[in-house]
């Protein structure tokens, strides 16, 4: 199954949204460069590992084998993720200093110091959205989707080109994921035993709520100066 | 006395002010101090905050000889074509082109490291991180700082890694008509270096911290270092101020009244992460109005007026010594010299008149005392008689041209001294000698002085035994007669002492002078016998004569 992704620039990875806020403190300066064209000076995602494409079923699906996430660089990788309920993920550290990973509100995954290389685990035990933090780096969060029925996942290219392969014929729902998430519209697939190309793209963000959203984060920003010269 | 008594009440009181002004400029110079450190603190941080911000901002500027540099532009276009792998190749020549242009920025806009990073966040190379050698996967694109730089913007960031990193990063440019091909990130580490570089530039006393522990410091020479330890004892208060929580800036802190802190929380992630720095300052303050003599320097004490200080102590001890003379030295040397004309009888009482003030009232009383004693014909006299007032003048001279001494064992030496003659008994070194003149009666040949007193007072056992004069005290009989003897050897030797001429001075003659003196003073007194004893008077031997009662 083959496809592609338009509108991805439009997301907003919610990170870097927040970070270019200057209520929250993330910097002393930030200053545009005037080389770089516009369009380009949105916090857009990186979408290889952070615009999940899941193939759903329509009936659920087993636990796949261990899932490997990397820890390392201020985010995981991948930075959203959708498996069945059951799925072992393996937490690994790729950074040269420690971190301290913690599910928000699970549980199952309390903070817990990981070492440069060391690995810890935990399997979303229930359909639901998850969320991982670390504690020892703010800017890094990341989302587990345990969708029962999910048959196998993707990420696209930096052009928002994708490839999936599912094993079984049959009917399936295309849906991306983004910051825990979905984003687009579902697209249904008829896989046969040949390779499926979806027609057309895949909108996941239109421009319309992207200039709302974007025009709601400039004005916010916009206020924060001033709380703070008030200050 | 009033001004003398006025004076020291206005003493008083001016050491009692002068005591409460020392207190009072002591809690208004410690209040003062307090003030200004806090303001001092406040302005310390600002100046740090700007320091680290300007520091920043122009290291980000030695970033763009890094982006214009051809070689790193082609390895991270080679590197976003691979989007499995960053080639080797890629790697090579970005660290070559790192170390280059590395070379060329002056030392004090330096890095203490570089890391350049692809599209994708990748670290295509670095230099002086070498936690990170070997580590392929090694990658920074998550951090809001890469990732705005590789979206077009220049911004710093404070990350707390293995250490605290401040960071300034930029996009690096291959094509203006494309998303930048990557960012060149620079990092200083917020260690002792950067610490006392820092203070050496702002004059502040400051420390970086996080995760509740000191990370490192740097303090002016004057700033006893040790100080800024005491700020981990603080950490933990330090959650609850509201102030830091909210604006990142705490209150003006005195931690054990030896350092005044002002913390302050970093910007970027360390924020959120609660690193931050604290600039200290040493209190401004005295223990006490002593204290002062401790915390002047040179300068101050020039500024003092010692002159002034000097000239109004020695004016105030001027002033009372004058009441002093006035009211006290002067009176009683007056009073004195009128009592003197009064006991040599020039004046017939004192003139009240002449004094004043209590010395006044103590010469009315005086009058008072005398002429009541005058009204009652006058009182016994209660010291010894002089001899020479009751008798007239004895004559020098003895007026019997001969006589001889009845016995051997009469003292018959005196010693020196100007009160009224006596005999020691218990003290040799001033025993009696023996006159020299050989027609004066002579102590016992082979005999001590000690030896004849002891005779003498077998015959007179009314004689005290011991540290009493050899004093005739009889009223009459034998005993009288020979201590008279006594008296008389001693009156001789006395005599001879003083160099006058004892020829012809005869006992005979000594004894009738006795007799007549001892019947007068009897009867006129009323005493039952009379002692007599030999002074010198003016260098003359005397005779005084003490009527007694008892």
């Amino acid at each position: 199954m083959r496809g592609r992704l338009e509108g991805f620039r439009l997301l907003r990875n919610p990170v870097w949204a927040e970070a270019k806020d200057s209520s929250n403190h993330g910097f002393s300066f930030r200053e545009p460069v005037p080389t770089v064209r516009a369009e380009f000076r949105r916090p857009f995602p990186h979408i290889p590992k952070e615009l999940c494409v899941a193939v759903l079923a329509a009936a659920p699906q087993a636990a796949p084998k261990p899932v490997l996430v990397r820890v390392g660089g201020g985010r995981t990788t991948p930075v959203t993720i959708v498996v069945p309920p059951g799925t072992r993920l393996t937490f690994q550290n790729t950074d040269p200093f420690k971190h301290r990973l913690y599910g928000v509100d699970i549980k199952t995954f309390l903070p817990a110091e990981q070492g440069q290389g060391a690995a810890r685990e935990w399997t979303p035990s229930a359909p639901g959205v998850y969320e991982i933090r670390d504690e020892a780096a703010p800017s890094l969060r990341m989302w587990v989707i345990a969708e029962p029925n999910v048959a196998s996942i993707t990420y696209p290219s930096l052009k928002g080109e994708f490839s999936i392969n599912v094993e079984q014929p049959g009917e399936y729902t295309v849906q991306a994921y983004f910051a825990g998430k979905k984003v687009g519209d579902a697209v249904p697939v008829k896989v046969d035993a040949a390779d499926v190309d979806i027609r057309g793209a895949i909108r996941v963000m239109d421009q319309k709520t992207a200039d709302a959203e974007e025009k709601a984060s400039d004005e916010k920003a916009a206020k924060a100066p001033k709380a703070q010269d008030s200050k | 006395m009033l001004a003398s008594r006025f004076w020291y009440v206005f003493l008083g009181l001016l050491v009692g002010v002068a005591t409460f002004l020392l207190f009072l400029a002591t809690s208004m110079y410690n209040r003062a101090g307090a003030r200004a450190m806090g303001e001092a603190l406040s302005s310390d941080s600002q100046v740090v905050n700007w320091y680290l911000s300007n520091d920043a901002r122009q290291r980000s500027g030695q970033l763009i000889q890094f982006g214009i540099d051809g070689d790193i532009g082609r390895s991270l276009a080679k590197s976003n074509d691979n989007d499995q792998k960053v080639p080797d190749e890629a790697r090579e020549k970005a660290l070559a082109a790192l170390k280059k242009v590395n070379a060329g920025i002056p030392a004090d806009q330096a890095f203490d490291a570089v890391f350049l990073v692809d599209q994708g966040g990748r670290v295509v190379a670095h230099l002086g991180y070498e936690q990170a050698s070997g580590n392929d996967d090694f990658e920074l694109g998550g951090y809001p700082v890469v990732a705005d730089a590789l979206r077009g913007y220049i911004r710093d960031d404070t990350l707390v890694l293995d250490r605290i990193y401040r960071v300034v990063a930029r996009p690096v440019e291959a094509d203006t008509s494309q998303m930048p091909a990557g960012a060149i990130v620079g990092a200083r580490i917020l260690d002792d270096r950067f610490a006392r570089e820092l203070s050496s530039r702002t004059g502040a006393a400051i420390a970086f911290y996080t995760a509740g522990a000191r990370v490192s410091s740097g303090a002016p020479e004057t700033f006893n270092s040790a100080q800024l330890d005491q700020i981990v004892s603080d950490f933990s208060s330090l959650e609850g101020d509201e102030e830091y929580q909210a604006k990142g800036r705490s209150k003006v802190r005195t931690i054990a009244g030896m350092v005044g802190v002002q913390y302050s929380k970093l910007p970027g992630e360390a924020w959120k992460l609660g690193a931050g720095y604290a600039v200290a300052r040493e209190p401004k303050a005295v223990a006490g109005p002593f204290g002062f003599f401790k915390a002047a320097d040179d300068q101050d004490k020039a500024n003092a007026n010692v002159a002034l200080a000097v000239a109004i102590a020695l004016g105030a001890a001027l002033i009372g010594i004058g009441f002093s003379l006035l009211e006290h030295t002067r009176p009683i040397h007056n009073f004195r010299l009128e009592v003197q004309k009064l006991a040599k009888g020039e004046t017939d009482q004192l003139q009240p008149s002449r004094f004043r003030g209590a010395f006044r009232k103590i010469a009315s009383d005086l009058n008072d005392g005398v002429d009541k004693i005058l009204a009652r014909g006058g009182g016994p006299r209660r010291g010894p008689a002089d001899l020479q007032e009751v008798l007239g003048d004895l004559p020098a001279e003895p007026q019997m041209s001969a006589f001889s001494f009845p016995g051997e064992n009469l003292p018959a030496a005196v010693s020196g001294g100007s009160g009224p003659h006596t005999a020691p008994l218990s003290t040799p070194k001033s025993l009696p000698t023996a006159p020299t003149n050989p027609r004066l009666p002579k102590p016992p040949a082979g005999r001590s002085a000690t030896a004849n007193l002891d005779s003498t007072m077998e015959a007179q056992p009314d004689v005290p035994s011991s540290g009493t004069p050899a004093v005739g005290n009889w009223s009459g009989g034998v005993p009288e007669l020979a201590e008279w003897r006594a008296v008389y050897a001693d009156f001789v030797a006395l005599k001879q002492q003083c160099g006058e001429n004892t020829d012809g001075f005869t006992y005979e003659k000594f004894e009738t002078t006795l007799k007549k003196s001892r019947d007068k003073l009897m009867s006129g007194h009323g005493a039952k016998r009379v002692k007599f004893s030999v002074y010198v008077k003016e260098g003359k031997a005397a005779l005084k004569a003490t009527p007694l009662k008892d």
